[in-house]
């Protein structure tokens, strides 16, 4: 009876000890704040979007740590990309008082941290960076824009570029030369319209355009060629903007299937040769390679009355609660215009933001890498609003469809556009 | 004739959609194992290949060798194991006590342990991260154990607690009468017929800490990281490596698999089998 009695109560007393006694342990888990000036260490959470890369960023955080001569450490952590919940896990651990010192980062993100004063402010440290004028003045626009005031909030890392993929055997066929302006590519996108074999129809389309999800990134340029910009879409060269990209699917420079073609569409379309010209990054290059060989070539979206392209951004940032704001800044600068920022680039294949690394003979003998980096000053994003995901999710892609299937005009549609985007307001 | 009959329509109307829902189950497992094994040309390639033309284990070299899957897979294991036994130990001593004494704020004990699992997971998660943190178990396993049984404990107390109501009080009384105590009434009548449920309520629980991901992404870092953290890394923004993702898929569910191989007869097994005999 006492024996039972006691097996009981011994269960009860190491199930509860198993809860409670770690608990006693005190301290935080915040990485360490160098005590009495010796290693200081920096947490830096990344998302990896294969193991290389994983290892490569292992790898630069190796290297930067013996190389930094300041007895900084940094100790870089990988998490999940999650389809962008990387974002909200890092949400979770900044307001639950934890988190990295330093983390890689998407502009997208920025209103949401800076509205609850979890990033720490980078002007004081951009100002004295002796490398401040290594990255394109755009850029740091566009790190001011996404926090929605003027300071910097984001240290610019890499970027992937829009630009216009095209075939020079069928520019040669019809032709036509490389657009400068952007009435010439519009011109380019009627010639190329093409039947090859002469039974009557057309085999070869101008322009592979995006009319499903994601499309308002090459649209957008249509928009700002026309002088328009994103502040208000409802100005007279916003919508003539808009009647261009209508009038190409409208006169059947596009293929018929341009409302719904994703980007396996456009890309699909592209390399099996029915499309001569369509808009995407540096991502599709060494596909494209692979089908055509030497026959593709690039260039940037051209000037019309404004130029603008699209701009897909990795950044880091430096989050507030960070006690050693010297030494992630070191860090940080580290990745974007140091070594680091080579070595990411490289294995990446993305567009670096130095300028040096940009003048490098690996990214310059690229010739997509160097169309990038032409279109680099003009590159930019859609204005970070609460509504911009449905806005890109939903509201684009349907407007669009009615517009070019003649259900909405080109007004209408970038009325209802602009509603959208930034509601009753104007 | 009419055995004839009767063969056909079992054939049609039992055997065949039988076999078509074997398949509709049995598919994805099968199309993930061979996702698994096949050479990167072919797994990118443009022609769908049902089983591989050229089988390779390169992907299991390479989550063991090169990613060390080993780690998660013994951390998994270690925060699976540990929920399990500490939320059945205390849930079936708690829902003992629910079950079989009647003391003051029962009911309302009961109704709050049903409202805790009715909270969503992502509203506490703030609050348990600021939590564990202030605690300093924060990245260790223990941060899990805690968070799961918070979840864990609940359940298993209504889960066993409607076995018990179930359970004949005639039985204890016969060992009551018999001169045992309490204690070893529960010990050693209650709780051997009490197997098939709380093997039941094991692997629930077993599962539900080897799979899940919502508190394992906030509560774990490098060396702490689970089975579904590490598999979730493998999916990135602009790629998916399919070959290590299926390949770690596959070798997840065996144990998994190996435990309901085990514990099925137990499962199986009649609640009350056997156990009021004359």
């Amino acid at each position: 009876m006492k024996k039972s009695k006691k097996l009981i109560v011994l269960a009860i007393l190491s199930a509860l000890c198993l809860l409670i006694v770690p608990g006693c342990k005190k301290g935080d888990d915040k990485s360490g704040t160098g005590g009495e000036g010796k290693t200081i260490e920096i947490t830096h959470w990344y998302w990896a979007d294969n193991s290389d890369y994983s290892a490569k960023m292992q790898e630069i955080a190796k290297t930067f740590n013996e190389t930094n001569g300041k007895n900084i450490k940094v100790k870089a952590e990988e998490y999940p990309w999650d389809g962008g919940g990387y974002s909200e896990t890092l949400f979770t651990a900044a307001m639950g008082g934890g988190g990295p010192d330093t983390a890689a980062w998407k502009l997208t993100s920025t209103p949401l941290f800076v509205a609850n004063k979890l990033l720490a402010e980078l002007d004081g440290f951009i100002n004295n960076w002796a490398d401040k004028d290594d990255i394109e003045e755009n850029l740091w626009d566009v790190m001011k824009q996404a926090g929605g005031s003027d300071k910097i909030y984001v240290m610019p890392w890499n970027t992937q570029v829009l630009y216009v993929y095209y075939r020079p055997s069928m520019f040669k066929a019809a032709g036509v030369s490389v657009p400068k302006t952007y009435e010439e590519f519009l011109e380019a996108c009627k010639k190329l319209t093409r039947d090859t074999d002469g039974d009557g129809k057309i085999d070869v389309y101008g322009f592979g355009m995006r009319g499903a999800k994601g499309g308002q990134e090459p649209w957008g340029s249509f928009i700002w060629a026309r002088g328009g910009n994103f502040t208000d879409f409802t100005t007279p060269e916003a919508i003539q903007g808009m009647q261009d990209f209508i009038d190409l699917f409208k006169k059947g420079y596009t293929p018929p299937t341009a409302p719904t073609d994703g980007f396996n569409e456009i890309i699909a379309n592209f390399k099996s040769g029915k499309t001569a010209m369509t808009i995407h990054h540096i991502g599709s290059s060494s596909g494209m390679v692979e089908t055509f060989g030497d026959d593709v070539d690039a260039f940037v979206f051209p000037a019309g009355k404004g130029q603008w392209t699209s701009m897909g951004d990795t950044e880091n940032v430096i989050f507030e609660s960070c006690k050693n704001k010297e030494a992630a800044f070191e860090w940080v600068s580290y990745l974007a215009t140091g070594k680091g920022q080579e070595e990411w680039c490289i294995t990446t294949g993305n567009v670096p933001v130095s300028k040096r690394v940009q003048a490098m003979d690996f990214f310059q003998n690229n010739k997509f890498m160097k169309v990038s980096i032409e279109g680099a000053p003009y590159a930019g994003i859609f204005p970070i609003l609460d509504t911009t995901t449905e806005w890109i999710n939903t509201v684009w892609p349907n407007t669009v469809a009615a517009a070019l299937t003649g259900q909405k005009t080109a007004a209408q549609a970038m009325e209802e556009l602009q509603k959208g985007l930034y509601g009753d307001k104007k | 004739m009419e055995r004839r009959q009767s063969v056909i329509s079992r054939i049609l109307f039992l055997f065949l959609p039988l076999i078509l829902l074997l398949l509709f189950i049995l598919f994805p497992f099968y199309w993930t194992f061979v996702t698994s094994i096949k050479p990167e040309m072919e797994l990118y390639g443009k022609t769908v290949t049902y089983w591989p033309r050229n089988v390779t284990f390169d992907a299991y070299k390479s989550l063991f060798v090169d990613y060390n899957f080993v780690k998660p897979m013994i951390n998994s294991f270690i925060v699976a194991a540990t929920t399990t036994v500490v939320t059945l130990t205390v849930a079936t001593l708690a829902s003992y006590a629910f079950s079989r004494y009647r003391f003051k704020g029962r009911k309302a004990l009961m109704v709050m342990f049903l409202t805790n699992n009715m909270f969503p997971t992502v509203l506490l998660l703030i609050p348990l991260y600021a939590i564990m943190r202030k605690l300093g178990i924060l990245y260790t396993p223990i941060a899990l154990v805690l968070a799961y049984t918070t979840f864990t404990i609940p359940f298993s107390v209504w889960l066993l607690n409607g076995y018990l109501n179930d359970l004949p009080m005639s039985l204890e009384e016969a060992a009551l009468v018999d001169g045992a105590n309490r204690p070893q009434a529960f010990i050693r009548i209650v709780l051997p017929i009490l197997i098939p449920c709380l093997v039941a309520t094991g692997v629930y629980i077993f599962m539900n800490a080897w799979n899940e991901y919502t508190f394992a992404v906030m509560f774990t870092n490098e060396k702490s990281r689970t089975i579904p953290v590490s598999l979730r890394n493998l999916i990135g923004q602009l790629g998916v490596q399919w070959d290590l993702l299926t390949a770690g898929g596959i070798i997840t569910i065996i144990p998994v698999c190996v435990m309901f191989f085990f514990a099925q007869k137990r499962l199986v097994e009649g609640l009350t089998a056997g156990a009021v005999k004359g």
